[in-house]
């Protein structure tokens, strides 16, 4: 049996829309993703899918519930840095200035880890593994909003993940470019065994993973 | 150092010699530094200028009497062999009325020892025509003097001395003395230029009725040694009625507002750079209020606040490193080509003589003091990094969650 990377347990979360008055955007919400494990959660725009995912990789809190990532607790503190979780975001936030390759770099740059050979043939494989080897020194702007939004899953991947939050990361791209660049981060997640947990609109993409669920009304209602 | 590398990506993208607020900031800056550079190096030069001619003229140090001094010689005597003092010259000066035709003035007279004073002041070097030696057979005018009297070198003046007052009021008539003028001189000193009659020692003696005595003496100091400390020596030497002074404490009033102009145009030129940093700081904050995401995935990858807080700070000493840097050498470069500038300048809109009539001096003196560059650069550095502090800080404690909504 795979390990179990990350369990949420009894997950409430409140939000103030005055100062007297709070409403619950989810509650009691259990989530457990073990390793090689993916899954996909859809909801409609303001369900709370991201405060939801962000909150799993601590970068939000939660009023009441825990939440366990590799057997460590996760709290929201100043450093919102875990080792281990990568994110993929619905608008890339690629680095302009930086050229492809090194926004894949940045990450292990910011981590304080020495960029050698081997480091650098890792991007290089992921790019491969992209289509992006031909763009490795161009600079994010030249490329389209696939091709960027493959670097940034390059750069998701850049660290080794154990798991990835990704947050609709085609909710820009146009339809078919949505299909190949879902379907290029199935099977890379696939390849590395790396667990995702996705939020997305798109209930084919959602099929597609190990775990199904939707956030209606403050509940997470399993639909496969 | 990912936080180094970023800022100089920040500044300097990848195929781009720079962003327009990189270049913006930077001439800026550029521009503070230079004009601080320039006007500071031209006071530093003026400075330096009227230093040299004070000196020149006063000598290095003045003993002045509050009574005649009627044994000279014997002074003389007990100052050469003092320690520290090289040369000695005994000096009267006074007011005379002088005449020429119509022309009346009421020029400053200072009558030297012409065998001395060539060790203590380098009148040879103010010589326009005629020759120190000469002085025993006349007077010496300055430029302006000679110019409003309408006079020139073989003409004769007649000078009337203080006894003639005296003489009036005795019911006395006593004639004035008539004196060829064997010389003229000019020392580039407007105070000095526009009034003042060089004589003998005997002539001024004989026109203020002083027999052998004198007014003061000029000294100057041996090489290495130092004018204060003569001077205290001095001081504690000589008699009450005999004060040693330094050229600094002679013109002390002159040099205060020397260095106080110095001051104040440091101070108000300040507010240039002050605004420039003013422009770092709002360009700054709009590059963070535009990176807010980037920052937030910063923060994700395990970037500290204080790396955040870094990476802003290091683009604004990027900035100003290089722009004090564009701002000396720009302003040492305007520098070098100061006369033909001030030429062109005042050929435009002033009258030819304007800087000498005002300033005394025909071209602008420089003098660059390393002091005043490390004041300017590192002052300029500090304003920069403070000002880069406030969009650091903004920068540093973003809101990671709400930076990476999407919705």
């Amino acid at each position: 049996m795979n390990e179990v990377l990350l369990t949420a347990d009894k997950l409430t979360k409140f939000f103030a829309s005055s100062k007297t008055e709070r409403f619950c955007l989810w509650h009691d919400i259990d989530i457990e993703i073990s390793e090689g494990e993916s899954m996909a959660i859809c909801g409609e725009s303001g369900s709370g899918k991201s405060t939801l995912l962000f909150a799993l990789g601590g970068l939000e809190d939660v009023d009441s519930g825990t939440i366990c990532f590799c057997n460590q607790m996760i709290y929201r503190h100043s450093n919102p840095h875990i080792s281990g979780i990568s994110y993929i975001f619905q608008h890339y936030y690629l680095i302009e200035e930086l050229s492809v390759l090194e926004n894949l770099l940045i990450p292990v740059r910011v981590m304080g880890k020495k960029v050698d050979a081997c480091v650098k043939n890792w991007a290089h494989c992921l790019l491969l593994e992209l289509g992006l080897e031909k763009f490795s020194y161009q600079l994010p702007k030249t490329l389209s909003g696939g091709e960027r939004q493959r670097v940034a899953i390059g750069r998701a991947f850049m660290m080794n993940p154990r798991l990835i939050l990704a947050d609709e990361p085609t909710g820009s791209l146009d339809e078919q470019t949505s299909l190949r660049i879902a379907q290029m981060f199935f099977s890379i997640c696939q390849k590395f065994k790396t667990s995702f947990i996705l939020v997305t609109h798109n209930e084919n993409f959602a099929m597609q993973t190990n775990k199904y669920y939707r956030l209606e009304q403050g509940e997470l209602k399993r639909c496969k | 150092m990912w936080t180094l590398k970023l800022a100089l990506h920040y500044l300097f993208p990848k195929g781009r010699v720079g962003t327009f607020f990189t270049w913006i900031s930077i001439v800026g800056i550029a521009l503070g530094v230079m004009v601080l550079t320039i006007v500071l190096s031209i006071m530093n030069g003026f400075d330096k200028t009227i230093h040299n001619k004070l000196i020149q003229i006063n000598g290095q140090i003045k003993i002045l009497s509050s009574s005649i001094v009627e044994d000279c010689t014997q002074w003389m005597h007990t100052l050469e062999n003092f320690e520290g003092v090289s040369h000695v010259t005994p000096f009267v000066q006074g007011i005379a009325l002088v005449q020429h035709g119509d022309h009346v003035q009421f020029p400053r007279c200072l009558g030297v020892d012409e065998k001395t004073v060539q060790t203590v002041l380098p009148l040879n070097s103010f010589v326009c025509s005629g020759d120190i030696a000469d002085l025993s057979r006349g007077i010496f005018l300055t430029k302006g003097l000679a110019q409003t009297l309408n006079v020139n070198v073989g003409d004769t003046l007649d000078i009337y001395s203080p006894l003639s007052l005296e003489a009036i009021k005795r019911d006395e008539v006593l004639l004035p003395q008539e004196l060829p003028i064997v010389g003229i001189f000019e020392t580039e000193w407007a105070e000095v230029d526009k009034n003042t009659l060089l004589c003998s020692l005997e002539t001024l003696q004989d026109l203020y009725g002083l027999d052998k005595g004198v007014h003061g003496f000029s000294l100057s100091a041996k090489t290495g040694t130092s004018i204060q400390q003569l001077c205290l020596k001095l001081n504690a030497h000589l008699p009450k009625s005999l004060r040693a002074y330094t050229w600094m404490e002679l013109d002390a009033d002159f040099l205060y507002i020397l260095k106080l102009e110095k001051a104040m145009s440091f101070f108000v030129l300040l507010f240039v750079i002050l605004v420039a940093c003013f422009s770092i700081s709002s360009g700054l904050m709009s590059s963070v209020v535009r990176k807010t995401r980037e920052i937030a995935l910063l923060r994700i990858w395990g970037a500290r606040r204080w790396q955040i807080a870094a990476l802003f700070c290091w683009q604004a000493a990027f900035l100003s490193s290089i722009g004090i840097l564009l701002g000396f050498m720009g302003g040492v470069g305007v520098l070098h080509y100061r006369n033909c500038v001030i030429r062109c300048l005042t050929g435009l809109i002033f009258p030819k003589d304007f800087l000498w009539n005002f300033y005394s001096f025909s071209n602008l003196p420089v003098a660059y003091a390393w002091q005043d560059f490390a004041l300017v650069g590192s002052l300029t550095f500090i304003i920069a990094l403070l000002a880069a502090t406030i969009p650091a800080l903004k920068a540093s404690f973003s809101w990671v969650t709400r930076s990476l909504r999407s919705e």
